[in-house]
């Protein structure tokens, strides 16, 4: 999505602008999520707080555009993945006609909507990847891990595993010496144990990387060494048809280059920019046509033989699945990828949910309350491991929790939600030194002094009264009822959150008098 | 390894239920009485000799029998029961003399099972066929028009009795000639009342203009050499007949549809519920979080979770199959083994309602065996 | 906090009626289950139905038809009066329109009776033993169910091979089976059938009855009251029972259904003993079997392109259709009406 312009801030890897969530209820309309906005920049690790029922897992399912439809609906909003705002067509999808708040009719455009959820299932899992609260729940308690995490593979980088199969296949002496020549070249062993890990994936060999690594250890005699490498590969060629594998790499190109063409033109409809629109509508019918024709053979093949045409493609799958389970430290892959759900910890299981989400390198990895549902030393585990992989992928992280002491270990920057609503957004310092919302100051003030980390979690519950309903929420602050510097207007008017020193914005009227248009725009 | 063992257990649980169905078979067997049951003990009873000597006979095949007031009655229930055991597993099931043919029990039921089989198998191949994707279909839509129409579908198929639906089906498409589909043709008179669709004959299984009636050597004296397997369906393409075939294919039209509509209503409901309750659990976010498809999240997550419990409910469902297709074999007169017990009561032929009543229990367990064996192997969790 | 306590005095004395607990549930459900409107409708044609089945019990000659000995069913036969006019002959068997009279608004039966009369004088058998098999079966499984569900071990397990055995035969060759073994006993095919049909009915309340009675058992008043000394007895009696008794009411207005299912279905085999498989006998099934065999008859390759007698198969069907459909969106709407969690 280079071509696409980079809005807000240049660093910002995701970006939420102005979301508003509404659930449709026979109780009525649950106004989940405010007028949210916020960012996270490349590599940050942004953590959100707040109560339970504050709306922690409806701003993450937002992201992913995941909210469960019925009852629920992003009526307003715009959310930016690396620049492209996946909210693009939401105006447009539905039609939504409140006659009384528990009577609401929502037309859907089935067609729009397809579309939709096509160009969605293309980024989701690719460019974000979220983990979630229950492992034990969100694993497909009939499929085995393995098969879980390689459809994951599977499903995002088919073209870059089909090169590289073919690199594999047509690797020729004179390659592997060239290989062996650059290897040898390296000016110490980590680089070249890097190296080595790096070209071994690319020719998709990559269970042969230790034994290359041991014999540049035991040898330095090129032509020894080039001629055990090529003996070593040649046991790895399959001999598959190249012919066959170009045709499937080809076929994936064209439906990756299908899928960016859609989202081109979504955009280029947003803009109402109709030249280019009815360009990228003759590119996209060319592709079809071409998938139609050239192609018609291969997709029934896929279709029907799917288990002999995906072979390589699964057998590549399955080492990746290896290293990724491997990566995410857990004991004995071989064994965990043929293992089915029920068979692991909630440890495990949450670590081959991360493995799940790593497949496919993603820019952004949203974790909501990945550690909530497990013992303290596995989360301790896992925390750390999602912190290593922050580190050395340079990974944004959103991170949701109600959980003060992990924001502390986690985040760079935090966000305390209220009912819905932004209240304050801060770096992790501010917040706990320096934290201005009487909410969040309550929140600080609720955390056992001590660090008593056997109690599992610090739970927010000294602050009185209770997090209020969503269908009838409080005019005003949202927060007024429970406040103890209550002030006339804060019912009334509903403050803005505003940036009061550098980095650090608040919603409350003691700090600032802006206040936040309130009115409940007619839905689309 | 384990699933093994896990069959063998639940097979060993079996062994109560038999007992239990031998317990029924034998109740019933007293309650048909000494006089009913006499007179299928052997391939020709004398009916005119005196009680004693009936009493005699059927002593001497292991019913203590005796003449009390004038009539006879079973005695000593305990060494009876035994001794009755051994004969069911043994095979001696009596005889059916007279009415609606004169055989040894087991000789008549090997001799129209073939064809009960073959309407079984066909409903269920294609409830199965219809069920899945348009359960599939529903159950991904809940509460939409497509959802509506299927309940009242299923509620219908419920609600709506077998034989009238082959009625139904009769006075609309059927015809009453014995070649293959057609209508006006040679022989088949329309009976149907829709102009050009009267072409499915509604009477039996096609068999029936090959003559004979001998049980025995039944296709063989038709298709000059033995055929394997006795369905019609099959061995006539065995023998390549290919117009014998469609002869059996057209027969099997209406009742397979009749068999098929009633069991179809249970199945659909059952994956339908399945689904909308697998839609709803958080692996299937997992899986669009992962970018699975719309129409593969369906497909692969949600649908193959559904399946479990419309599985378990299998076994209800063939009971309730087994039941459609005595009454579908009556109305089309299809002779299978549905057919033979009806006319084994109607013609009180003690030893065929004892002998199918004691076949059909064991359909059924074996069915459910599988049904529980098919669930474990789908199911993970469910080894041990 | 005071004005509060007064306030609150104040609407309980002028606001609206309260009452008791279980009867506040009992408007709530009804209320629900008006919303439901297929139920509702189904409630008021099964009631109709009912309502049918009761007169021509009690005093058949407000519908017209002929009087009969009430306290014998088996003599009971509209058909046997002389009304027969054509037989089973395609030209004496009146077609379903007014040129005949109200009476044969949906034509004749094969002895040219008046279908609607024959329809309606059937509902007093199917509807009348429906409710006699289904009540009692429903009464001894769920006793048996709520006891062994109650006393668990060795009870339980019992129950639970009884009914396995059961449920290892299909239905409808039990039923054959038993009621012709039976008919010797009883001396009549007809309550050998019935008996037969309550012998398989039961298990069904039983394992639906036990696994509710499981259930409440381990509920946390149930469990407070054994703990505070509450006999066995008294426990069955006061918690378990009424917990169990909504599911069971929902089963046995579906089960209704199935019963006159399984009368029709009997009938039209010809295997529910001679006192009904008798064409003159007013049964559903019968109705639509003797139907069926004018139409067998008309058609064995005799009368080539003659219009077929439809009317006495196809109305049957339909009418025990409707009532089948009716009670099945009544029992539908039932359940959810009784189940909170369903509750809109
Ligand atoms: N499917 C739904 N239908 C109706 N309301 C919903 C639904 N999902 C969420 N909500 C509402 O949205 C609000 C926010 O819920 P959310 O799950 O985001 O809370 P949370 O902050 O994640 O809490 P927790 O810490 O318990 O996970 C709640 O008030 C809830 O009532
Ligand atoms: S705006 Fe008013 S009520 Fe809200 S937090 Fe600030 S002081 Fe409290
Ligand atoms: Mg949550």
């Amino acid at each position: 999505m280079e071509q696409n312009v980079m809005l807000n801030q240049e660093e910002s890897q995701l970006s939420v602008e102005g979301l508003k969530v509404r659930f449709f209820t026979s109780k009525g309309i649950v106004k989940a999520i405010d007028n949210l906005s916020f960012s996270i920049r490349k590599g940050e690790s942004y953590g959100l707080v707040g109560e339970s029922g504050s709306g922690k897992s409806v701003t993450a399912t937002s992201v992913m555009d995941l909210i469960p439809d019925p009852p629920g609906r992003i009526i307003r909003g715009k959310i930016f993945i690396n620049g492209y705002n996946i909210l693009n067509d939401l105006d447009r999808l539905v039609t939504i006609r409140i006659r009384k708040p528990t009577d609401v009719r929502i037309k859907r455009r089935k067609r729009l909507m397809k579309r939709h959820n096509y160009i969605m299932s293309g980024i989701r899992g690719d460019r974000v990847a979220m983990i979630f609260q229950e492992p034990f729940l969100s694993l497909n308690p009939v499929m085995t891990i393995g098969d879980q995490i390689r459809e994951a593979i599977l499903l995002h980088s088919r073209v870059e595993i089909a090169n590289s199969i073919i690199k594999r296949e047509t690797l020729n002496e004179d390659d592997v010496s060239k290989i062996a020549d650059t290897l040898m070249a390296q000016p110490d062993n980590f680089t070249r144990k890097k190296l080595i890990v790096r070209v071994c994936s690319q020719y998709a060999i990559p269970e042969l990387a230790k034994l290359f690594i041991d014999l540049f250890e035991n040898s330095t005699d090129k032509e020894f060494i080039t001629k055990e490498l090529l003996s070593l590969v040649n046991t790895k060629k399959t001999g598959l048809s190249l012919e066959e594998l170009e045709e499937a790499r080809n076929y994936f190109l064209l439906m990756d280059r299908k899928h960016d063409l859609s989202l081109r033109l979504l955009e280029a409809e947003k803009q109402e920019n109709e030249k280019l629109a009815e360009k990228l509508h003759l590119q996209i019918r060319a592709i079809n046509q071409q998938l139609r024709s050239d192609y018609l053979v291969y997709s029934l093949k896929r279709r029907f033989l799917r288990r002999f045409i995906d072979k390589p493609f699964v057998e590549y799958a399955t080492g990746r699945t290896l290293e990724l389970l491997m990566q995410v430290n857990i004991a004995g892959p071989e064994r965990v990828i043929d293992a089915y759900p029920h068979e692991l910890s909630g440890g495990m299981l949450q670590r081959c949910m991360i493995a799940m989400a790593f497949s496919s390198n993603p820019q952004i990895l949203i974790a909501d309350e990945p550690t909530t549902a497990l013992d303290v030393t596995t989360q301790a585990q896992i925390l750390d491991l999602m912190r290593e992989v922050n580190k050395t992928y340079n990974t944004s992280i959103f991170f949701i929790t109600h959980d003060l002491a992990v924001i502390a270990e986690m985040c760079d920057r935090v966000g305390v939600i209220y009912g819905g609503n932004l209240v304050e957004e801060a770096s992790v310092k501010e917040i706990f030194y320096n934290a201005k919302h009487p909410y969040t100051t309550g929140l600080m003030n609720a955390i056992p002094k001590a660090e008593r980390r056997y109690e599992k979690t610090a739970r927010l519950e000294s602050i009185p009264g209770s997090v209020p309903n969503l269908i009838d929420p409080p005019t005003g602050c949202r927060f007024h009822p429970r406040c103890k510097f209550r002030m006339d207007v804060c019912s009334e008017k509903k403050p803005k959150l505003v940036e009061i020193e550098k980095e650090h914005k608040v919603a409350c009227f003691l700090y600032s008098d802006e206040v936040e248009n309130e009115i409940e725009e007619e839905v689309p | 390894m384990e699933l093994k063992y896990f069959i063998l257990r639940r097979s060993l649980v079996i062994i109560p239920t038999l007992m239990g169905l031998t317990v029924i078979t034998f109740i019933l067997l007293w309650g048909l009485g000494p006089e009913l049951i006499y007179r299928g003990i052997n391939s020709s009873p004398k009916v005119n000799i005196p009680l004693s000597q009936q009493a005699l006979i059927l002593s001497q095949n292991g019913f203590s029998a005796a003449v009390v007031n004038g009539k006879l009655v079973f005695t000593n229930p305990i060494g009876m029961y035994f001794n009755f055991v051994s004969d069911l597993f043994r095979g001696n099931w009596g005889y059916i003399i007279g009415q609606p043919l004169t055989a040894p029990t087991l000789q008549a039921i090997e001799f129209y099972f073939p064809n009960t089989i073959q309407l079984a198998v066909g409903a269920t191949v294609m409830a199965l066929l219809i069920a899945m994707p348009l359960g599939t279909y529903i159950g991904a839509r809940p509460n939409s028009a497509s959802d509506q129409v299927g309940r009242i579908f299923s509620l219908s198929g419920y609600a709506l009795p077998a034989f009238w639906l082959g009625l139904v089906l009769i006075v609309l498409f059927g015809n009453n000639g014995t070649a293959g589909f057609g209508n006006g043709t040679s022989g088949n008179t329309p009976v149907g009342i829709i102009p050009y669709l009267n072409i499915f004959p509604y009477f039996g299984n096609g068999t029936e203009f090959l003559s004979t009636t001998a049980p025995k050597g039944f296709f063989s004296s038709t298709f000059g050499q033995t055929l394997p397997t006795h369905i019609f369906l099959i061995d006539s393409l065995i023998a390549g007949k290919l117009n014998y075939f469609v002869i059996a294919l057209a027969h099997m039209v209406l009742p397979v549809a009749t068999v098929t509509y009633g069991v179809l209503a249970g199945i659909l409901r059952f994956i339908r519920a399945g689904m909308v309750d697998a839609s709803g659990q958080e692996f299937v976010k997992t899986a669009r979080a992962k970018g699975v498809p719309e129409g593969q999240v369906i497909k692969k997550h949600i649908r193959k979770n559904a399946l479990l419990p419309t599985v378990t409910v299998l076994g209800l469902l063939i009971s309730g199959l087994l039941g459609g297709v005595v009454t579908v074999e009556i109305v089309f007169n299809y002779k299978g083994i549905g057919w033979l017990a009806v006319q084994a009561a109607l013609n009180y032929q003690a030893w065929g309602i004892l002998a199918i009543t004691f076949l059909f229990g064991i359909i059924l367990m074996v069915t459910n065996l599988i049904v529980d064996v098919v669930y474990a192997f789908m199911d993970p969790r469910i080894r041990y | 906090m005071v004005e509060d306590v007064i306030g609150t005095d104040l609407l309980d004395i002028q606001g609206e009626k309260s009452y008791h607990p279980r009867t506040e549930q009992l408007l709530a459900t009804a209320r629900s289950f008006l919303s439901y409107k297929a139920s509702v409708v189904g409630l008021v044609i099964t009631a109709i139905y009912f309502i049918f089945a009761l007169v021509d019990w009690v005093y058949p000659a407000i519908l017209g038809i002929p009087a009969a000995t009430f306290n014998n069913m088996t003599t009971y036969s509209p058909f046997a009066i002389g009304t027969i006019s054509g037989g089973i002959n395609n030209d004496g068997i009146f077609r379903p329109g007014l040129a005949h009279g109200f009476p044969y608004l949906l034509g004749g039966t094969i002895f040219n009776f008046p279908l609607l009369l024959g329809m309606i004088a059937s509902l007093r058998f199917d509807i009348g033993y429906s409710v006699l098999v289904v009540f009692t079966g429903a009464a001894i499984g769920s006793s048996v169910g709520v006891i062994a569900g109650y006393l668990g071990r060795w009870a339980d397990e019992l129950l639970m091979r009884l009914t396995d055995i059961f449920f290892s035969i299909p239905f409808l060759i039990l039923i054959i089976a038993f009621s012709l073994a039976f008919t010797s006993f009883f001396n009549s095919s007809l309550t050998a059938m019935i008996v037969a049909l309550i012998i398989v009915w039961w298990p069904t309340y039983a394992r639906l009855s036990r696994s509710l009675a499981l259930s409440t058992k381990s509920l946390n008043y149930v469990e407070a009251a054994t703990a505070a000394g509450s006999s066995k007895t008294r426990n069955i009696f006061y918690h378990v029972f009424p917990n169990v008794l909504s599911p069971i009411f929902v089963q046995i207005s579906l089960d209704l259904g199935s019963v006159i299912l399984i009368f029709a279905t009997l009938a039209f085999l010809g295997v529910a003993g001679s006192q009904i498989s008798n064409y003159t006998f007013p049964e559903l099934g019968q109705l639509i079997s003797s139907g069926s065999s004018t139409f067998q008859t008309t058609f064995t390759g005799v009368h080539l392109g003659t219009p077929v007698i439809w009317w006495p198969i196809i109305i049957p069907g339909i009418f025990l259709l409707i009532f089948t459909v009716s009670i099945n969106l009544f029992g539908d709407g039932l359940r959810d009406a009784l189940d909170p969690r369903l509750r809109k």
